[in-house]
């Protein structure tokens, strides 16, 4: 009985004795190329409204408060719809063009659509808080960065303007954004807790029982191991970046 | 180093010199990339000139197979007990060392024992290891898993607001006999598995139908071990009608199908008169 070729699955890298899969690094042919280019430029075109939806709200206003019901429905759909970006794009195509992790950006994205749908929409009390201003800011300003990043990466021609932003501007949007989501569902923690909210309770038939509450909590102590491995990868990644960007012009 | 010494030896040599590195902590590669080299081969035989270059891989500490078996299904089997028996820092104070009305929760705890005995018998007496170790750090790993999982669903089977199945005796006796008919297959599977290296052999061998009615599976299954396995647990949740029992089966359906398909294409790969009408885990489907 061959169990240690079942296991050898599991102990992944212990053996040495699976066959490499050849990696293969082809960029995508010219209508994935297309698709692709419409695709960012659609995602870009949606953060900039929601930009634009921001600063108009604010004028009219006259302060920054609850400016989340300006943008909520453009905030909902262009974020979700990064979902199908995970999906379907980036493990095809986008490692090819772009030395970024696909599991980090995953898991980004999720976390992302979490906090619009399970806690701000969920939650409608906190709507009206000046944290989820912070991290709306914070991520529209991020995406409109990183999309036009691709778009212009696809076309072969990226200003370094952009891409200078892209590697740069996270030291400050990243934090800001997430402060801005911690205290968000820590905001929402009261509201869980008097409610109920998708928490169900022992006795019931299927003998389940899930705490929303503590969840929430959880995931707010999740942040302190996973935030800073993500923000050092960005700064690893900054530094090779730009700094072969560097080389690139005095080798020119 | 003679031309007619065997991996094995070569291993040996170079713990001597690097004590450090016993032989299961070394891969020795022809080449960086490529697969690691196993004890049984000649130096002689391989694709190498008069003198060879070989690749040397520290794999980290490990642990033999067996070891890491014993550990992990001993673990759910004395944590599932903490439950049952209600310790006072389980379902608090006024719980402690109670028992439940429900007769299905008895029934359940021998179940859950009975499979994991029959695990660690088979881990002692059944399976022959092609590799004799893994790594360490799978141990911490792999225990979480098996053990937090047995917390998690232990908890629930034996809570004191328990509630029984929807459709009662009949709904239990039923995945008592399915879990029954599971167990048994799992266990014909392991022993024929286990017949095809009887004479010591490390090498693979593509496993046949026996005259075990519960090996007929092989027709149509390339691992019928984990098609077992999978029922067994089925069953299981049946019988509880507990939600993180149907978590934990569809996490071990999940993980099991990736290694039925490794394990499948394996064969096909290795064997060119693979029985076609062969799937990894499930007949037709899967």
């Amino acid at each position: 009985r061959n169990m240690a070729g079942a296991g050898g699955s599991r102990a992944d890298n212990g053996y040495g004795s699976q066959q490499q899969q050849p990696r293969r690094r082809k960029g995508p042919g010219a209508l994935a190329t297309a698709y692709l280019v419409i695709y960012n430029v659609v995602m870009t075109a949606g953060w900039l409204v929601i930009a634009v939806g921001l600063v108009r709200a604010y004028l009219a206003k006259g302060s920054y408060h609850s400016l989340y019901y300006s943008i909520e429905k453009p905030l909902k759909f262009f974020q979700t719809g990064a979902l199908l970006e995970g999906s379907l794009l980036i493990p095809k195509y986008l490692p090819g063009i772009v030395p970024s992790s696909v599991v980090l950006t995953a898991f980004q994205v999720m976390s992302r659509v979490f906090l619009t749908w399970a806690v701000t929409h969920s939650v409608k009390e906190v709507q009206t808080e000046d944290c989820v201003l912070l991290f709306v800011v914070a991520w529209t300003i991020t995406e409109i960065i990183r999309y036009s990043f691709y778009t212009f990466s696809l076309l072969n021609h990226l200003p370094y303007l952009i891409k200078w932003a892209r590697y740069t501007l996270f030291i400050v949007l990243y934090p800001m954004g997430v402060s801005g989501e911690l205290l968000t569902i820590y905001a929402a923690l009261p509201f869980v807790r008097q409610s109920g909210l998708y928490s169900i309770s022992l006795p019931n038939k299927y003998n389940f029982s899930f705490d929303y509450y503590t969840f929430l909590i959880l995931v707010m102590i999740s942040y302190i191991p996973i935030f800073p491995q993500l923000y050092f990868h960005m700064l690893h990644q900054r530094r090779k970046v730009l700094s072969h960007t560097e080389e690139h012009k005095k080798s020119e | 180093v003679e031309p007619n010494a065997t991996i094995r030896e070569i291993r040996l040599m170079f713990h001597k010199l690097y004590p450090r590195w016993y032989p299961a902590r070394q891969s020795i590669k022809l080449d960086p990339k490529g697969k690691s080299l196993r004890d049984e081969e000649i130096l002689q035989h391989l694709p190498v000139g008069t003198t060879a270059t070989l690749y040397f891989k520290d794999l980290g500490p490990q642990i033999g197979w067996t070891t890491v078996f014993l550990i992990e299904y001993t673990g759910p089997l004395f944590i599932y007990f903490l439950f049952y028996f209600r310790m006072p820092f389980v379902y608090g104070l006024d719980e402690r060392f109670t028992s439940s009305p429900h007769p299905v929760v008895n029934l359940a705890c021998i179940c859950h024992s009975f499979h994991y005995i029959k695990r660690l018998i088979e881990t002692i007496f059944v399976h022959r290891f092609s590799h004799g170790t893994m790594p360490l750090r799978n141990i911490v790993k792999n225990c979480l898993y098996y053990w937090g999982f047995a917390a998690w669903l232990a908890y629930y089977i034996n809570h004191p607001l328990y509630t029984p199945p929807s459709y009662g005796k009949k709904q239990i006796n039923f995945a008592v006999i399915m879990f029954l008919l599971c167990e048994a297959g799992n266990f014909s599977i392991h022993v024929a598995l286990s017949d095809l290296r009887r004479d010591g052999s490390k090498t693979r061998k593509i496993p046949y139908p026996t005259k075990n009615p519960f090996t007929w599976l092989f027709f149509f299954v390339s691992c019928p071990n984990y098609t077992y396995e999978v029922g067994t647990w089925i069953s299981f949740t049946v019988m509880t009608q507990c939600v993180p029992v149907g978590l934990f089966t569809l996490l071990c359906f999940i993980q099991m199908t990736i290694w039925a398909k490794d394990k499948h294409y394996t064969y096909l790969r290795e064997f060119k008169d693979y029985p076609s009408l062969r799937m990894p885990i499930i007949p037709f489907l899967l």
